[in-house]
Parts: C-alpha cells; structure tokens; sequence
C-alpha cells in the first residue's frame, strides 16, 4: 500500500518532466522502498550509493559550516544525479538529462520530497 | 614514516564495533556517518553506518594514525573499494555472536583479497565474553588454509587498549622495528 503510494509520486514525478529519466526513494540506510528506475539498474547498489552520498554531504555541510543539508548533486556527460532528504529517514534520488532545466528539476523534486515525507 | 602512509582499514560483518573501536582510540572527535537501520540490522542495534568512520590515532607527535571504518552490509561494497585505496593495513573485526562468524571470515577475506595481497592483516575477535566459541584456534586454522598467519586477539571494542593493541599489531607487522 504504501509503496504504491510513494510509487505514484515517483511515476507523478517522470511525468512532471521529460528531463527526468528515472527517480527513486531510499531509506536513509540505503534501502530501495520505491523506484522507477532502468531495468539495468542495482537498487540495492544505487540505494547504498544514495545514502552513503548524502551521510557525507551532511557531514560535509556542517564541518564547513553550511548548515543542514538540503541535497547533493552529481554532474556527468550525461547528466545529473539529484539526491535530497524527504524527511529525516528517506532520499529522493533523482536521475535527469544533460539538458535539463535544474531550476525546474528541483522543483519537482522539492515537491514530490514534501509529498513523500508526507506518507512515510 | 611520514604522515599520510599510515592509513589504516576497519572492516567486519555489521554490529562487530568498527565504529565503537575508532571511537574508542580516536584523539579527535571521529567523524561518523550513522544512519538509523531499517534491514535486518534492526536484530543488533538502531544505527548503522553508512559510509565510512574516520579518526586519527596519534602514536606519538610525529606518528600520525588515520583510522578509516567501513559499513559492515555489502550493499556498500563500493566504499570497500573506496576507503581500502592506499590503505597500508586491515584490521578485520569479527563478532563471536553472529550465526557464522568463521563464514564472516572467509567473506571478508574474499572482499578485500586484493588489498591483502599487498597489506597485512590483524584480525580482533568481539563479543567473547557473550559467546566464547568459534576460538580464536578454529580461526587461525581456517586462515592457515590460506596460507595466512595473522595476529588474533580477542577484544573488548569499547576498550582504547584492546584496540590500541590491534593497530600496534598491524604496524609491527608492517615495520617490525617499530618501537612501540
């Protein structure tokens, strides 16, 4: 039930943009509980990656004195990688092209994150 | 020895005191990446860490110590990866308290082969006092099939001496003129 839930945000979300190729939301210990992402992809790899990312950018923004974490962003060739708190146990993790407006991108993302903390 | 060479590798199954071991020898606060479990680590603790431990040890004023803990699930065997680069030795903890804590062993020693390849290894047996078996004889035997002889000591991880004696240990091994 809940993971239907948090899948219909997900799948909301792809939808708000064609920028968006694929997104999914982790548990803060790096658990899949929801994903719509590329068959090819290892949730429990990427789930892991996306925690352990974000456990350090907290780190990271309190050591340099920026306060509490809102996201982490990874640029590639081919685009971003999006990841960002949505309540204190789980991350949004957000994969979009290399065109993709981030002003938008984040957007979205900030409001399905809202939505998401909602439910869990 | 300089400096930066002496970088130092935690690695062992979850709940085995990576974490409680770095904290329990660091002379700065340890940085600490705990997040709060929701797998089957729920059975042994609430948090568990998610990328890696770090803290310095230092074995006099020159001598500089840089401890680096890993995540005990291999869900996170990337940062395995990541962390044991430039690592100049493992210390592998293992919990006698687990199902199959010599299987723990074989795994771990499987993950990490290629930087054992190159580093020694010491190894610290947790939780003794709760559970006394596999001894610290049944391991030695297994790591004799492998050819390896490593150091083994049963320890408290929460104990800055028992810890201190593992790094001790692996420096020695790796320099045994090291006065310590």
């Amino acid at each position: 039930m809940r993971e239907q839930m948090l899948k219909s945000i997900l799948s909301d979300l792809n939808g708000a943009s064609a920028d968006i190729e694929a997104s999914a939301i982790i548990s803060s210990d790096g658990l899949t509980m929801a994903a719509l992402l590329p068959q090819d992809v290892d949730e429990d790899r990427v789930g892991a990656m996306a925690a352990a990312m974000l456990s350090l950018g907290e780190r990271t923004a309190k050591e340099l004195a920026r306060g509490e974490l809102e996201q982490v962003m990874v640029k590639g060739d081919n685009g971003y990688i999006l990841m960002s708190y949505a309540g204190k146990d789980a991350v949004l993790t957000v994969i979009a092209r290399r065109e993709a407006k981030l002003g938008l991108i984040f957007l979205d993302a900030k409001r399905a994150a809202r939505n998401i903390a909602e439910i869990l | 020895m300089r400096a930066y060479d002496n970088k130092i590798i935690f690695a062992g199954p979850v709940g085995a005191g990576k974490t409680t071991a770095i904290a329990a020898i660091s002379d700065i606060a340890p940085v600490t990446t705990d997040a709060r479990a929701s797998d089957m680590t729920l059975n042994r603790k609430d948090t568990t860490t998610v990328a890696l431990d770090y803290g310095v040890l230092m074995l006099d004023e020159a001598t500089k110590v840089h401890l680096y803990g890993t995540p005990g699930q291999e869900r996170f065997d990337f940062m395995w990866d990541i962390l044991s680069h430039g690592g100049i030795g493992l210390i592998l903890l293992l919990d006698n308290t687990r199902a199959n804590p010599v299987k723990d062993l074989q795994f771990f020693l499987n993950a990490f082969r290629d930087m054992l390849k190159v580093a020694p290894l010491v190894i610290g047996v947790t939780k003794t006092d709760v559970r006394a078996t596999p001894s610290i004889e049944t391991y030695a035997a297994l790591l004799e099939k492998f050819d390896m002889r490593p150091p083994i000591f049963e320890i408290d991880a929460r104990s800055r001496e028992d810890v201190k004696k593992l790094v001790l240990a692996l420096l020695f091994s790796i320099d045994p003129g090291l006065e310590s």
